[in-house]
């Protein structure tokens, strides 16, 4: 099979899979026990808000109807109205999304940065002290909770030393101007040298947190995926000829290990909005994933709804992409 | 002694020559061992009472400054934070037991199904396990526990939903590479029935991955459970639940008073840990290929 032949096809399991999501996260509602009206504006909430508030979501419709009228909103972006403040779920979403990609990023950079360095080098020496450091990161990587590991940070560098602030984004009373909700940014775009060192110090804690759960995958795939590429005949042919070991290691064998390394970086997206959610609470990082677990105490369903579902609308893109990009970058693969 | 009249090692003898060799895995398992006899042994150990709260005892540190009867020092509510840290082990190696117990049974399941009887149920079973795995696993969780309410055991069941399309899909991989060995062949020539081939032949075989999966899995089910605590929505805060007191010691560590969030979050690291390294040390003990 060509590639075009397997992206196509492979363009066609993204439908089953996104009707069946969005099947899932509409039931969401339907599946509270009892009355999910009741369940919003619980404690409070008379019978007839109860009732008006069952006609407003369209829950005194026949199921299929509802499914139908929500799947054509949330074709247009509208998941409806949030329960609490009665703000436009989707506003309110788009309003945390910048803090959320830019912890993420940051802590991807990270992990990638110091990662895949440990990783090859680890490779190279086989058991060294290096190789020794990058086997214990990626086990205690999977092994510390990110949120308590937040919190020792905090104790360490906030409370004790007195050196990054607690929470938060940026300081309060910050002159920074919001223009994109990507505060760095914001704050390079203006010129604004001292918000973007206040930013940068919010910032490194929790980046620095989150990394560590990709960072222990990508420790882990690169020095083994590295060490199979070393020991091909490719690489003593490369070494016969006299390639300098350099050159061997970064222009041969790094190329082809990375190729498992990309696919973990893509699978881990999913650990990592994880990870996000633990982060933004302990730091109160106000981003999606703080969003969310105030969603669920306050029983605000339509906001869960929109998050779960363009959160996994997200995910199915990124899967579909690594597996494309795979496909163009590792000849080998035949479908 | 001759080669040829050597003993034959049975594959359970072999694979624990083999595991004993990884010290890292060995030591997980103690460690495992010790971990399982704290909670077991917990009335016993724990010298004061998890739950009831010693309001002239509030924020006493430990062993540090010589406090011998509470040697981990106390909580917010004068509760012995080394009590609760110890009864904690029960809570969080119940759900992790529960959690495999439900996994194990419908992926495996679900898995044989689908890889034996493949057609339909495969196609099937591949597209929901696609649409399960394409939320973030704590997402689904979240969204699980919000539908269903909070709760210990609504927790359980809400982390077992990402874990049996996971397990399904392993036991699948691994049953369709056994189905077309020739002794599978030889038996369905020879009559056998569905049930004797797959309980008989197959089972037998999908069982090291399935039990190496179900090891790793168990330190995931601790952390995802720690994590359900600290955010507030699995568990009843009064319960002595690692997660819960990490939840609760965050203020107070903001004030300088670090001992109620260290060690259970110690806690939660050493079995975590414990589980990792031991899954490891048997899969590379149970892989074939590892053979010397």
């Amino acid at each position: 099979m060509s590639i075009r032949n397997y992206i196509i096809k492979r363009l066609f399991t993204v439908i089953p899979t996104l009707i069946g999501v969005s099947i899932l996260v509409f039931l969401m509602i339907n599946l509270i026990p009892g009355d999910p009206a009741q369940a919003m504006l619980y404690p409070k909430g008379t019978p007839a808000e109860i009732a008006a508030l069952r006609h407003k979501l369209g829950l005194d419709l026949p199921l299929v109807k509802q499914y139908i009228n929500w799947v054509i909103n949330v074709a247009h972006f509208d998941f409806g109205y949030s329960v609490r403040s009665g703000e436009k779920v989707i506003s309110v979403i788009a309003n945390r999304i910048p803090a959320t990609i830019e912890l993420s990023l940051t802590a991807l950079i990270i992990a990638v940065f110091a990662g895949i360095p440990l990783g090859v080098i680890a490779a190279r020496k086989k058991n060294s002290f290096i190789d020794y450091t990058a086997i214990s990161v990626s086990l205690l990587g999977v092994s510390i909770p990110v949120f308590w590991l937040g919190l020792m940070l905090i104790f360490l560098f906030s409370v004790t030393l007195g050196l990054l602030p607690v929470s938060g984004r940026i300081a309060m009373g910050s002159s920074l101007t919001d223009h994109t909700g990507f505060y760095l940014l914001d704050a390079m775009i203006t010129g604004n040298l001292p918000a973007l060192m206040d930013a940068l110090k919010h910032l490194i804690l929790p980046a620095v947190s989150l990394a560590t759960i990709p960072l222990a995958l990508i420790v882990r795939v690169t020095r083994s995926s590295m060490l199979e590429v070393l020991s091909q005949d490719y690489m003593r042919t490369a070494k016969a000829k006299g390639i300098p070991m350099r050159r061997v290691i970064y222009r041969h064998a790094l190329k082809n290990a990375l190729i498992p390394v990309l696919t973990v970086i893509g699978i881990q997206l999913g650990t990592l909005m994880g990870g996000a959610i633990l982060t933004e609470t302990v730091f109160s990082w106000p981003g999606i994933g703080m969003l969310v677990v105030s969603a669920i105490s306050n029983r605000d369903y339509p906001i869960i709804q929109g998050i779960v579902f363009l959160v996994a609308l997200v995910m199915i893109v990124v899967n579909l992409l690594v597996d494309i990009i795979y496909a163009y970058i590792d000849p080998r693969i035949t479908y | 002694m001759d080669e040829n009249t050597a003993k034959p090692r049975s594959l359970l003898g072999k694979s624990f020559k083999q595991f004993k060799k990884n010290k890292l895995a060995v030591a997980g398992l103690i460690m495992i061992i010790l971990i399982m006899l704290l909670g077991l042994l917990a009335p016993v150990l724990a010298l004061s009472d998890p739950i009831m709260p010693q309001l002239e005892h509030r924020l006493e540190p430990g062993f540090w400054v010589g406090n011998y009867t509470n040697l981990f020092g106390t909580d917010e509510l004068g509760r012995d934070v080394l009590a609760r840290v110890i009864y904690g082990t029960r809570i969080s190696l119940k759900v992790g037991y529960i959690v495999i117990a439900i996994t194990a049974v419908f992926g495996t399941l679900l898995g044989i199904i689908s890889a034996y009887y493949g057609k339909l149920a495969d196609l099937l079973l591949m597209r929901v396990t696609d649409i399960f795995l394409s939320f973030p696993p704590l997402l689904l969780v979240l969204a699980v526990v919000a539908v269903l309410g909070t709760g210990l055991e609504k927790a359980m069941l809400a982390i077992s939903i990402i874990y049996v399309p996971q397990m399904a899909r392993i036991v699948r991989g691994s049953v369709l590479t056994v189905k077309e060995l020739p002794y599978i062949e030889a038996s369905r020539a020879l009559g056998a029935k569905d049930h004797t081939i797959i309980f008989g032949h197959i089972l037998p075989n999908v069982l090291a991955p399935t039990v190496v999966y179900l090891t790793l899995l168990l330190a995931d089910a601790i952390l995802y459970t720690a994590a359900l605590g600290f955010l507030g929505v699995g568990i009843d805060p009064s319960t002595p639940e690692w997660g819960a007191m990490l939840s609760s010691g965050r203020n107070y560590l903001l004030l300088g008073d670090w001992w109620v969030t260290l060690f259970p979050g110690l806690m939660i690291i050493l079995s975590v840990l414990s589980f990792n390294l031991f899954g490891d040390g048997l899969r590379e003990a149970l892989d074939p290929k590892m053979d010397d």
